[in-house]
């Protein structure tokens, strides 16, 4: 019994540190894309405008439930739901410090990889539930997406994996802390891979420049066109989660979890996950949004054959290369 | 006790939805089920201690398979309206097949010795690699030729259909999709 219930304080705690912080990253977005363009952004709400969020969830709650005449009332619900309870689900086995995660599985990494998977259901059934042309693009552009993209992410999440011999993620992490950190050493597959794997995260996520499903120019909002209110916000939510925790996976798979100088602890995972999460906006705010042939075309004939030369030398490396 | 009620949820579940699968009328109301009685599956692996399996499960599954679904869907059917509709007209001969299979099954896991069995290892992984890759060896290897050979037959049919069609057919794929294809 013990073991559950740490299981569920456990489970609570990260859920709302998860959400805690996914409301600060909206606030982060806001002052850094004001800044890039010159802008102050939000400054009204609370000191250095801190409280915006929690005014802009108020907004939402206020605001009127619409579901269109003619959407299929269970899945237009539900997508909405799901796509929070997948966002959130990949939480469970990051490892937070030493010898401390929510779960610890033996296959985190399988897990993360099958909550990824699943990840694009809730944005067809978004997308198809709504009865939207617009919508209905947005889900078709998704899946094709997701299907791409999960390909290479795949690949590159198997270099740490092959590197380390295991695949539990607090176990991946403490041989980086024992040893090196797999962007470090060895570098010229650790940096690629890592690479490879943040750009499929974020296609995953359906970050810009890889946004198509939701191109606001080309589909109004994609996926997200018809939908108000408390439900809009919880995709709203579900996407900066989802990149919050990308980042954080990022960082346990490649850049040494919760190892740092000056002791190790949660503040080095923090610390890593917030410049990640910060270059995703950088990139966000610098670049322009891919057109959906180009996409495909990026992903399967440069990242395929990339994560696949790369998996060939992780394994290469642990056959033949210098012992750690 | 805890263990009892659990896979009762989950067999409930994995039932009622395979149920569903068959009976909805719309295509994409059916392969949603469907993702429903995987994931469930994939669960009932969890709890036989075979974590590796239901992960793979619902990354090849919920994630490949049900979305190559989808997408199949929604290719070939028109979304004005209309529902992709599934014809579900009752077969005797479709009942007869279930009887048939329910029965072999019935006899199978009646005959099979369930009650024995050593606590699986820790890391199932490893094993699960060796054997691949030691016992199965040639099995694994011919397997992967057939799917090297269906995936380069597939290359081979869709280039063939764009060279016969020419401009003057409808394309049966979007623009981009093809285009992305290549």
């Amino acid at each position: 019994m013990n073991v559950h219930v740490r299981s569920l304080v456990l489970a609570v705690v990260v859920v709302s540190t998860v959400l805690a912080l996914t409301t600060f990253a909206i606030w982060f977005e806001r002052k850094f894309a004001g800044r890039m363009q010159s802008r102050l952004g939000p400054t009204r709400v609370g000191p250095v405008g801190l409280l915006q969020p929690v005014a802009d969830a108020f907004k939402l709650m206020q605001k009127e439930s619409i579901r269109p005449a003619n959407a299929d009332w269970a899945l237009f619900n539900l997508a909405p739901l799901l796509a929070a309870v997948c966002a959130l689900g990949a939480a469970a086995v990051v490892p937070l410090a030493p010898g401390l995660a929510a779960a610890d599985v033996d296959l985190g990494v399988l897990f993360v990889l099958a909550i990824g998977a699943v990840t694009v259901l809730p944005v067809f059934i978004a997308g198809w539930s709504s009865n939207n042309k617009f919508a209905l693009l947005g889900g078709m552009r998704a899946i094709a997406q997701s299907i791409s993209y999960e390909v290479p992410l795949l690949l590159a999440a198997l270099v740490p994996i092959i590197l380390s011999g295991s695949m539990n993620l607090s176990e991946i992490v403490r041989q980086q802390a024992e040893g090196h950190w797999i962007a470090v050493w060895p570098f010229f597959l650790g940096i690629p891979a890592f690479a490879i794997f943040l750009l499929a995260m974020l296609a995953e996520s359906n970050r810009i420049p890889f946004d198509i499903p939701e191109a606001e120019s080309e589909l109004v909002a994609g996926v997200t066109t018809e939908y108000t209110g408390m439900k809009f916000a919880l995709f709203y939510l579900a996407e900066y989660a989802h990149t919050l925790i990308a980042s954080a996976l990022g960082a346990a798979l490649f850049l040494g979890g919760w190892d740092g100088p000056f002791g190790p602890g949660l503040h080095w995972l923090l610390l890593k996950t917030f410049v990640l999460f910060g270059s995703v906006y950088w990139v966000r705010w610098t670049l322009l949004r891919f057109r959906s042939d180009q996409l495909l075309r990026i992903c399967w004939t440069w990242l395929v054959p990339a994560g696949v030369v790369l998996v060939m030398g992780a394994g290469a490396w642990v056959a033949w290369g210098p012992l750690p | 006790m805890m263990d009892t009620i659990g896979f009762g949820v989950v067999a409930g579940v994995s039932v009622v939805s395979a149920l569903y699968v068959v009976r909805s009328a719309n295509l994409i109301h059916a392969v949603l089920w469907l993702a429903l009685t995987l994931l469930a599956s994939a669960v009932l692996y969890a709890m036989l201690e075979a974590p590796f399996l239901a992960g793979v499960q619902v990354l090849t599954y919920v994630g490949g398979v049900v979305t190559l679904m989808i997408f199949g869907v929604m290719l070939t059917q028109r979304h004005d309206g209309t529902v992709a509709a599934a014809s579900n007209v009752r077969n005797w001969a479709g009942v007869a097949a279930a009887i048939a299979l329910c029965t072999l099954l019935f006899v199978a896991v009646g005959r099979s010795d369930l009650t024995t069995g050593t606590p699986p290892p820790a890391t199932t992984t490893t094993e699960i690699g060796r054997s691949l890759l030691d016992e199965h060896l040639v099995a694994f290897e011919a397997l992967s030729l057939l799917l090297l050979a269906a995936i380069v037959g597939a290359v081979v049919l869709a280039r063939r259909k764009d060279h016969e069609a020419g401009d003057a057919t409808v394309p049966t794929s979007p623009p981009s999709a093809r285009r992305g294809a290549e």
